[in-house]
This record gives structure tokens, C-alpha cells and sequence, in this order.
């Protein structure tokens, strides 16, 4: 089951995206044979999390088992979250936010116990590797994804280290930096269990995400572990409501 | 509907020895056949890491028809150029030449680099972050018929990138950093397909997703292949 972590709906101000639409989304996931996608709609990463996270929701709710919702959560806003159907999890973007992802003001969001997927960027004063590990050192009981496994090349093996004593922290792989090459370093650096497949769509075309894992040089069982193994792990039954009361 | 499959698939833009930042595959024939990939253009890391003469050098002793060179030229006055006049640069036989005046430190739209790139009468390769859209709207007006191959053009500038293809008919376009949501059959609409290169920049950049991406595009079989092989044809 190919599971796409970290996707989004919606345009973004400072490119042009061709297709911001659910509805291609869908059409690119057919065509790739992806079950279902975590979508946040750039809206809510930008000024107005709690329309943005009405849109994916209502976007969830058109296109049944296809799209998880990871609200966004504005910590200057105070956004309101709830454990809703279809909510996968809670996203933060630190850096859009300019709030540190171990700032104490994100404590509402860990307090409420859902996955979490975190924009990260290394060497970025907002999410660089090592904040994620402070908050899991803090919050172990909470799932979080690392956006972007630190986003630029060279801090993906630091990435992988600065979570290895942190089981509940999963690197999460999508970006424009990455290549397929680097999945699969990443899948030995970190383990395979620890390594999730995501592609940014719509703001980075869903196809050459998905390539990129599918054509790395992966053995066949971490390659089913990166696709959808190991995130349909964290979701648990979360995953399987979504995927219309049947087992995943 | 099933995607259309290239028939043929060649990379306008791999590089081929060691980087200093990282430890990557310095050959690039393993990998183009673990993806289809049947020929690729080629630079020498040496010519942008190091040395462009060195690079050249190494670059130009390859004998693999499977790994076509793409040499770097820096236009310079006597004793400042690489190689040391255009009639050398012309001996080597090569269809593309790859600029890098960022990287290199030269003026790409000055004098020198104007008589230069106009005696060679070659195409050209440059990445976009070498450049800029005023810098290449200059250099094409001042060399009409100068045939440009922009590498890495990113998916960020779309929108400048549609102005320059629009005002430079001899601009071609690599495919393999656009990767925004329909990025490429966005182009494809617009400029042609007969336009758009395929090519990857690996091993720095990544192969997989451009590679895959090829064959999920939504466009007729005459496209695909046009990309995958035909249009860099066109180009040189």
C-alpha cells in the first residue's frame, strides 16, 4: 500500500503551481497507484490556517479513503484542532511561522497527542534536525514526521543521526534536493523502519516524488516500508478509518 | 489511459567524476542502465570543481559513444581562456559547449564572450543559476542565432522562465528541476515539447523522479518522445 505522507492543495505565493487542484492530485495518485495522501492546504501553512484547514477537510470529505488531513496549527493564532475524522495529524511549518518547533508555544499541539508532521530544514533558526530531537526527548509519546529529512543534502546523514536515539521521530523524505540515491542512504543510515515516503504535491509535481522512491536502489521490503509501511504504522486505526472501515 | 513510453531516452545534462561534497557515483554508466538510459551529455566535475582545463581534458579522453562530451569554454583574451582560442575549442568536435560565468568568473554578455560564443557557432549549455533572465535576453539579442540550452531551471520561476522562452526563440529548456505540480506539460502547452530537454544534472541532482516522471507525463506519444530524445536533437 503506497501511502504519500506530505502533500498539499492550493497555490503558493511565490511560484506558479500549474495544477493546485484536488481533483489532479487525485488523477497523479491514479496514475501512481497511491492509496491516499496527507494533504494541507497552503492556505493554512500561510495566513489563514483555519479556512485552509476547513478546505482540506472539505476536500477529504469529497474524495472518501483518498486524502488524510494534517491541520495546520498557527501557533501565533492559537488555531483550534480536533481529533476530527479524517485528521491524520497536525502539521507546523516553523519557519513560514518564524516560531522554533521546540518554542513553548507549540505545547497545545503536543498535548493533543496526534501524529505530527513538521516542516524541517537544517540549519534553519526554526526547525533544524536537532529541535526535533529536543521535542521528542520532551514528548516521546508523540509520532513526528520530519519534513524534508532536514531539506538540504547535506544535512540529511545529520538528520538521521541527531533522531537515532529518538524512535518516535521518522524522516520524512519529500523535497527537490533529494534524489533517489539519498533514499536509499537514508534507509541505511536510519533504518528503513524509520523512513517515509512524501512528495509535496501539488507544490513539487506528485510523479517525481513518487519516482524517486520507486526507482531508488532499494531492496523490495524497505521500499514497502518507506512507501506506506511505516506510515500506516503510526496512523494505526486513524489510517484505517480513512480507508473506508477496511483494514489497510 | 496508458502514459506514453519514450522509445529512446538520452540525458542532456549528467556529470561525470568526483564532487568534493558529497561521495556520489563519478560514473555515470551504472546508473543510465539501471534507468533506460541509453546516451548522456557529460561534463567533467574537474572543469567545475577544479580546473576547466584539466576537466577537458579528462573529459575529452573518453571513449564511450554512450557518454557524449560536453566541454566547458571560458571566453577570456589571451592567456585567460579556456581553451586558449576558439580554434582549439573548435578542434575538439564537440555539438554542445557548457558555460558556467558564475562559477568561472566572466561576463557572459561582455565583448570577449560575444566574439567567442558567435566564432564557435556551437549551442550552448548554462544553468540558470550562472545567469540571469536580463542577462540572457541580452545574450540572445546580441547573438540571434545562438542556440542556449538552460540546465536547472528550477520550478520557482516559472513565470520567468515562460517570459524568456517566449522572447527567445532559440532557447531550450531542461526538464528535470521542473517539478512542480504539471510543470512540464504546462511548457509543453505553451513552447512545444520539441522545446523541453530532458536531462537530470545526477548524479548531484536526482535521476529517479525526472526518470519516472517521463513516463507518467500527460502528453501523446510524439511528445514524450520528443523530450526524451528528439528535441536535444533539434537543439544540436
Amino acid at each position: 500500500m503506497i501511502l504519500d505522507a506530505h502533500g498539499h492543495i492550493g497555490s503558493w505565493p511565490d511560484f506558479l503551481i500549474p495544477d493546485p487542484s484536488a481533483e489532479g492530485l487525485i488523477a497523479t495518485m491514479d496514475e501512481a497507484g497511491i492509496v491516499a495522501t496527507g494533504i494541507s492546504d497552503l492556505l493554512a501553512v500561510g495566513p489563514d490556517a483555519v479556512e485552509g484547514n476547513r478546505r482540506a477537510f472539505a476536500a477529504a470529505a469529497a474524495h472518501p479513503g483518498r486524502f488524510g488531513v494534517w491541520q495546520v496549527y498557527n501557533p501565533h493564532h492559537r488555531t483550534p484542532l480536533a481529533d476530527a475524522p479524517g485528521a491524520w495529524g497536525v502539521k507546523l511549518h516553523p519557519d513560514v511561522h518564524r516560531c522554533r518547533l521546540d518554542d513553548p508555544l507549540y505545547e497545545p499541539v503536543w498535548d493533543l497527542g496526534l501524529p505530527v508532521l513538521a516542516h524541517g530544514q537544517t540549519d534553519s533558526p526554526w526547525s533544524s534536525p536537532e529541535m526535533f530531537a529536543a521535542v521528542a526527548t520532551r514528548r516521546p509519546e508523540v509520532p513526528l514526521l520530519m519534513g524534508h529529512a532536514g531539506l538540504w543534502p547535506y544535512g540529511f546523514r545529520r538528520a538521521a543521526e541527531a533522531v537515532a536515539d529518538h524512535p518516535s521521530v521518522l524522516l520524512e523524505i519529500c523535497g527537490s534536493k533529494m534524489t533517489g540515491r539519498w533514499v536509499a542512504r537514508l534507509a541505511a543510515l536510519a533504518g528503513a523502519d524509520r523512513v517515509v515516503f512524501g512528495t509535496d504535491a501539488c507544490f513539487l509535481d506528485q510523479r517525481v516524488g513518487f519516482g524517486r522512491v520507486a526507482l531508488a536502489p532499494l531492496s523490495e521490503p524497505d521500499r514497502a516500508l518507506v512507501q506506506g509501511g511505516n506510515l500506516a504504522r503510526v496512523l494505526g486505526p486513524r489510517l484505517v478509518h480513512r480507508i473506508g472501515g477496511t483494514s489497510a | 489511459m496508458p502514459k506514453s513510453k519514450p522509445v529512446r531516452l538520452v540525458d542532456a545534462h549528467r556529470l561525470v567524476g568526483p564532487v568534493p561534497f558529497d561521495d556520489l557515483p563519478e560514473d555515470p554508466r551504472p546508473e543510465m542502465d539501471r534507468l533506460g538510459i541509453e546516451r548522456a551529455y557529460v561534463t567533467h566535475t574537474l572543469s567545475l570543481y577544479s580546473d576547466p582545463r584539466a576537466g577537458n581534458e579528462a573529459l575529452l579522453e573518453f571513449d564511450d559513444p554512450r557518454l557524449v562530451p560536453v566541454p566547458v569554454v571560458v571566453p577570456g583574451v589571451p592567456g585567460a581562456g579556456e581553451p586558449g582560442s576558439v580554434e582549439e575549442a573548435l578542434g575538439w568536435g564537440a555539438r554542445l559547449v557548457r558555460l558556467c560565468p558564475e562559477r568561472h568568473r566572466w561576463e557572459l554578455t561582455g565583448p570577449t564572450a560575444l566574439r567567442w560564443l558567435a566564432a564557435l557557432g556551437l549551442p550552448v549549455a548554462v544553468d540558470f543559476e550562472e545567469t540571469s533572465p536580463a542577462q540572457l535576453l541580452t545574450l540572445a539579442r546580441s547573438l540571434p542565432g545562438l542556440r542556449i540550452l538552460l540546465l536547472n531551471p528550477g520550478y520557482r520561476r516559472l513565470r520567468a522562465i515562460a517570459e524568456l522562452m517566449t522572447e527567445i526563440p532559440g532557447l531550450w529548456l531542461e526538464v528535470g528541476t521542473v517539478n512542480t505540480q504539471g510543470g512540464v506539460e504546462w511548457l509543453a502547452e505553451r513552447f512545444g515539447a520539441a522545446r523541453l530537454v530532458f536531462g537530470t544534472g545526477a548524479p548531484v541532482a536526482d535521476d529517479c523522479g525526472p526518470r519516472y516522471l517521463l513516463d507518467h507525463l500527460d502528453l501523446g506519444q510524439d511528445d514524450v518522445d520528443l523530450i526524451a530524445a528528439g528535441s536535444l536533437e533539434g537543439l544540436l
